[in-house]
């Protein structure tokens, strides 16, 4: 497993110059959050780090966390970190197929048992044992529990692998679940959420183990704070106009075209942990907000159910409608409520006087 | 009783009673006026209307978020102290005004039951809360606190490192995540909203129908009970 140089020797074959590499150290330092100084120290540290050995699985998923990273316009260190140099299984890129590869990934697991990562994309389906997604005749529940079972550490890349994502969206036929939760008595679990979950955050992650030869700390969800400590709200480049409290009212109107906050749009920013306004998307192009897209809030578990409809501030009243306004079925709870109170009282006390006068003057009389 | 008969007025002044001792006023007044100022900037956080003019002139969200966040602390300071007295205060103010357990209170729901289903004319003498009241005071309270379980789970997550509020991110997870928070947050103000109503509304018929001077009571402490042939029957 140990084998010195493999990373300088990678970097040669691709054409990566070494100021790339040190400028990689550096973008991995800032979203570590540790000082830029310390990119020399990572790079040494990476080029000395064991070669780690990775598995990649996909269940119920539509790829989109590969297509994430292997849509970089060029071979980037990040790219031979993941895929070239230590990916022994994975699915949509392997050159392997059939027995052969079921094997190749069996003998992984066997030789390397309690040492390697498994990385996994997409939720595992437990409906009708197991049968909704099946690799080799073994179902992902089967496979998951063998592989992450014996894994050094289990990462679940994306919102469907962390926390269900869309198959797990009610009314989610194929009881999917997370990881997390499909492997009883996982090691070393962490959620890197978001749909897709963003390259440079996996890239981060295993720099980070490289270096540090331990995990990141985590959040209550088990993501890593580097990454998810921060609310999107917190990092916006709008925010200056959330606080003024200037929105965009309607799609292309003015102030959209100036760029002001997408609030009332449905944002999710404020109720998402995400590092995307940091280090953005496609490396570093732009991310949905800055294009004047609302934050759907995509790494936050159950995204689909909780955060919808994404072009609402917030989900409407159950029985009154899809989308349906709080505040119009809140006033009418309330005025209805206080109508009846008050239409009933005095009826009560109208009534109670006439049958006070009744009784002759007898205001207490009871009638019982 | 024998805290609040001893502080009945002497034969001079009939009828008049200490309910409502100083603290009891003064946490209601401070919970009521502390939820008008947080529906209204709450209702605007929720639902902005957008500022104009040059955005560096412009801090209405943030002006907002800082009285709402005041007011919360008044709110949560008066909510706990209200509460903490329940187990100090006189019989009045105690716990068990608002939960019928003993027999005698729940004779009183009965009754205040039948007054309310017209089978019965004249308002059953209580010198606290009727039976009644003290049960819509569980859901008030109940919502008060859920409106602040919620307000610290959503200020948690703005609430800056080191902050000692940031505790109640554990907070979030059993709320059902940020966004059911908010929601959670923003319909319990209208149930809220709702059920402030039906007290007001209550408290005036009762006050009408009991001649109690129970409005005033919430402002002077003392209550009108005129001495009636079932009054201490049913004072329990």
């Amino acid at each position: 497993m140990t084998e010195q140089g493999w990373l300088e020797r990678e970097l040669k074959a691709h054409g990566v110059s070494r100021r790339e590499f040190v400028k990689f150290c550096a973008t991995m330092a800032a979203i570590l959050a540790l000082p830029q100084t310390v990119a020399e120290n990572l790079a040494e540290a990476i080029e000395k780090a064991d070669k780690p050995t990775l598995i990649w699985l996909e269940f119920q998923d539509c790829a989109g966390n590969t297509e994430s990273f292997l849509r970089a316009s060029r071979p980037t260190v990040a790219e031979i970190i993941l895929e070239k140099v230590s990916l022994d299984y994975h699915e949509t890129v392997m050159a392997a197929a059939g027995h052969q590869a079921e094997a190749a990934l069996s003998k992984t697991v066997k030789d390397y048992a309690g040492k390697y990562i498994a990385m996994v994309e997409g939720s595992i389906p437990t409906g009708a044992d197991g049968a909704y997604c099946t690799i080799g005749g073994k179902s992902a529940l089967q496979i998951a529990r063998e592989v992450c079972g014996a894994a050094a550490a289990t990462v679940a890349v994306g919102t469907c692998a962390a926390f269900g994502g869309i198959p797990a969206a009610r009314p989610n036929p194929t009881g999917a679940v997370a990881v997390g939760d499909a492997v009883p008595g996982i090691k070393n679990l962490i959620n890197l959420s978001a749909c897709p979950a963003n390259a440079e955050n996996i890239t981060a992650l295993l720099v980070y183990y490289l270096t540090m030869k331990q995990w990141p700390p985590l959040d209550q969800y088990r993501r890593p704070l580097f990454a998810y400590g921060k609310l999107i709200h917190d990092n916006c480049e709008r925010r200056a106009y959330f606080d003024a409290g200037q929105y965009v009212e309607a799609w292309g109107d003015e102030a959209h075209r100036h760029g002001r906050c997408l609030y009332k749009l449905g944002c999710k920013g404020p109720v998402t942990f995400q590092n995307c306004p940091v280090i953005q998307w496609n490396q570093g192009t732009n991310w949905p907000i800055g294009c004047g897209h609302p934050c759907l809030g995509c790494a936050e578990p159950n995204f689909w159910d909780r955060m919808t409809p994404f072009y609402r501030h917030l989900e409407g009243v159950p029985g009154f409608g899809l989308g349906s306004n709080v505040d119009r079925v809140g006033i009418g709870l309330a005025a209805g409520v206080a109508g009846a109170f008050a239409i009933h009282g005095v009826a009560r006390v109208v009534s109670a006087r006439r049958a006070a006068r009744a009784d002759g003057e007898k205001p207490e009389g009871e009638s019982q | 009783m024998n805290d609040a008969s001893a502080r009945r007025l002497p034969e001079s002044a009939p009828g008049r009673v200490y309910v409502w001792e100083l603290p009891v006023r003064v946490t209601h007044w401070a919970i009521f006026l502390s939820v008008v100022v947080l529906c209204v900037t709450g209702t605007y956080i929720g639902r902005p209307f957008s500022a104009g003019g040059a955005t560096t002139d412009r801090f209405v969200m943030g002006i907002m978020k800082v009285v709402h966040f005041y007011a919360a602390i008044v709110f949560d300071v008066a909510l706990a102290a209200r509460i903490g007295w329940m187990f100090f205060g006189n019989r009045y103010a105690c716990w068990d005004q608002f939960i019928p357990l003993t027999r005698e209170r729940w004779r009183g729901f009965v009754k205040t039951t039948k007054f309310y289903c017209f089978l019965r004319h004249s308002f059953p003498e209580t010198i606290g809360l009727n039976p009644m009241l003290g049960l819509l005071f569980v859901g008030i309270f109940a919502l008060e606190l859920l409106m602040a379980a919620t307000g610290f789970a959503l200020y948690s997550v703005l609430a800056p490192i080191g902050s000692p509020m940031r505790v109640f991110r554990f907070l979030v997870p059993i709320l059902g995540g940020l966004q059911d928070a908010r929601w959670t947050h923003h319909v319990g103000m209208w149930l809220l909203i709702t059920l402030v109503l039906a007290h007001i509304i209550a408290v005036v018929v009762i006050s009408v129908a009991q001649r109690s001077d129970m409005i005033g009571s919430i402002f002077s402490g003392y209550k009108l009970i005129v001495d009636r042939q079932d009054g201490e029957r049913d004072n329990g």
